[in-house]
């Protein structure tokens, strides 16, 4: 590495060379986001691929095959009408994460805006926006996402609206702090000077300056609302049949935890592995974009 | 000092108005008119008495006055009758509260005995096998859900054994001994998640102190290690665990709700799932106000208690 850094150097300029010298210096360092990486990189193919990996639909029966334990013909064993769980599972895959991901998009789609507003605006806007939010920190996140959900309804919409409003509040104080840490710059001062109407120096020049934490933060956030949408679909609040959920099939299967342990248990490791994933993911993120917190945590 | 109190408290409030606030108008926003919610929808009552009961309840008022009634009801104990059963709402939450005191105890004890000495120990041999298990402990333990543990302990302690009960809970009332033993698998599974973030925070605050010049010079006086950490760093490095230790009370009553539907417990976290179902919106709204009034409390107890051990907090 240290051998071929002199001469990508003379080859280039030396902002490029350092920008990937650094990337690449990363990711051979930066073992926790690499095992994220790989670990979202091989369930989201199993998602994407579902049916190419499996020869079953997630839907279909077999009576001569209920609650079998696992088994070269399935994988992971059957579930109580004879449907293959490894094929349930992957397909559980696709509609938990992506959830799981709509919900922090969605989240970020709100938080994000509030943030910038509050903190760029301040005064009497920001301690009204910030109040209120703070206000919804105090609700524990389950919580305060089964009370969205008791208001909106069950289904996987709604779970995800209640899923991405619980986040809000973390964005928006991510974004706000960035925001009052910036705007008293000179180069947003100048910006100011010469005319520049608010809403283009927030998204020109306040919003780019100030993603880096929001992009660790939603890595995290992804793992924290898959487990979330899990507990819903767990409780009965989220996906409703035939729509199934990691979580709802946990939920089925845990009346058969004794009769067939791998029925609940599988989707249960499913969720595990996801969110430890996520979790990697944003850990390994932010030892990359965020120096102050190199050191391991 | 007592200003100081009165300052937390002064600051906490706002919070607790606005949170409640939230919860109102959440409630207000659900379908069904809360007058047929309280007489029972299938019930046959004439329009005169629902004007009459509409009058009374004082939801012939605007909202903001209608919130104000709603407070001061609250805060003198009543606030409302089930609609399921008809019992005043107050007489539904409180049995349910000890059995999620209980095993939320119970769990956040554990945590704090397994957690504050391994962050210790991660930090003071930083990079060494001992260092990387902890780290391991708080990334299984963010990532596993409350039901994977709990399936997995009752699968493997509860059906295999037998020697703990498989679900359930015994009051300590009725026999202290199956009551504990009632608690066991459910504490250990809410324990997890604990154990995570304190290890984390235990290890990064131990790792902090450790490189304070005042244990340069206890080492250097030629104390042990152990002597070093127990006498010196683990005072200094108390005050943020103690924060993280107060601040998880909202975790532990998101963890209690999945844990006590895994271990059919009749908690606190389980009769609001219950009453979500079941629709019982003036349930839901008391056990929201409780939860939220106990987390809020708990985050005024940590500002409280960080001036009580670090004087150079408190405001002059």
């Amino acid at each position: 590495m240290a051998s071929d850094g002199p001469s990508i150097v003379s080859h280039t300029s030396p902002y490029r060379a350092g920008r990937s010298l650094a990337i690449r210096g990363a990711l051979t360092r930066n073992l926790m986001l690499i095992a994220g990486l790989v670990l979202v990189a091989v369930l989201a193919a199993g998602a994407i691929f579902a049916p190419l990996l499996t020869q079953y639909t997630p839907e279909s029966m077999d009576y001569m095959a209920m609650l079998q334990g696992p088994s070269a013909a399935h994988l992971f064993g059957t579930d109580e009408l004879g449907r293959d769980i490894f094929s349930r599972s992957l397909y559980g895959a696709r509609l938990s994460m992506s959830v799981g991901l709509s919900a922090v998009l969605l989240s970020v789609a709100m938080g994000v805006p509030l943030g910038l507003i509050a903190g760029y605006v301040g005064g009497i806007t920001d301690a009204i926006f910030m109040r209120i939010l703070d206000s919804l920190i105090a609700l524990p996140p389950l919580v305060l996402a089964l009370t969205i959900s008791a208001v909106l309804g069950t289904g996987l919409v709604n779970a995800t609206i209640a899923i991405a409003i619980v986040s809000v509040p973390t964005f928006a104080r991510l974004i706000r702090g960035q925001v009052l840490s910036l705007k008293h710059l000179e180069f947003i001062q100048a910006a100011e000077s010469i005319g520049v109407s608010s809403p283009l120096i927030i998204l020109r020049h306040i919003l780019p300056n100030a993603i880096n934490p929001v992009i660790v933060h939603a890595s995290l956030a992804v793992g924290f609302a898959i487990i979330l949408e899990s507990r819903l679909s767990f409780i009965g609040l989220g996906a409703q049949p035939p729509a199934s959920t990691w979580g709802s099939m946990v939920q089925v299967g845990f009346q058969y935890l004794e009769l067939a342990p791998w029925y609940p248990l599988i989707p249960a490791t499913m969720i595990f592995f996801a969110v430890l994933g996520f979790n990697m993911l944003g850990e390994g993120l932010r030892q990359m974009l965020d120096p102050a917190s190199r050191s391991r945590p | 000092m007592v200003k100081f109190i009165a300052q937390r408290f002064a600051a906490t409030l706002p919070v607790l108005v606005l949170t409640s606030v939230i919860i109102f108008v959440l409630m207000r926003i659900l379908p069904g008119d809360p007058v047929l919610m309280l007489i029972g929808e299938h019930s046959e009552v004439s329009e005169e008495t629902i004007t009459t009961l509409r009058k009374q309840y004082g939801l012939d008022q605007p909202l903001p006055v209608q919130y104000l009634i709603w407070v001061k009801n609250a805060v003198s104990g009543d606030l409302g009758r089930s609609i399921h059963g008809r019992q005043p709402v107050w007489d539904v939450v409180a049995p349910r509260i000890l059995p999620t005191a209980q095993i939320g105890l119970t769990a956040w004890i554990f945590a704090v005995i397994v957690a504050v000495p391994l962050g210790a120990l991660s930090a003071a041999r930083m990079n060494t096998w001992l260092d990387w298990l902890g780290t391991l402990l708080a990334l299984i333990g963010a990532a596993m859900p409350y039901f994977l543990l709990g399936g997995l302990l009752i699968y493997g302690v509860a059906l295999k054994t037998g020697w703990l009960p498989i679900s359930g809970y015994v009051s300590p009332a009725v026999d202290i001994g199956r009551s504990i033993r009632s608690t066991i698998l459910p504490a250990a599974t809410l324990s997890l998640a604990l154990i995570a973030v304190i290890t984390r925070q235990a290890r990064s605050s131990f790792a902090d102190v450790l490189n304070h010049p005042f244990i340069r010079t206890a080492r250097a006086k030629g104390l042990s290690e152990r002597n070093v950490i127990i006498r010196h760093a683990l005072r200094n490095a108390m005050v943020p665990i103690v924060t993280i230790l107060g601040l998880q009370l909202g975790t532990l009553f998101s963890g209690a709700v999945v844990t006590e539907m895994v271990f059919a417990i009749p908690g606190v976290g389980r009769l609001l799932v219950d009453s979500i179902l079941s629709r019982d919106y003036p349930v839901v709204q008391a056990v929201v106000l409780f939860i939220t009034f106990c987390v809020v409390m708990a985050t005024m107890a940590v500002d409280i208690a960080y001036g009580l051990l670090d004087p150079r907090l408190r405001p002059r």
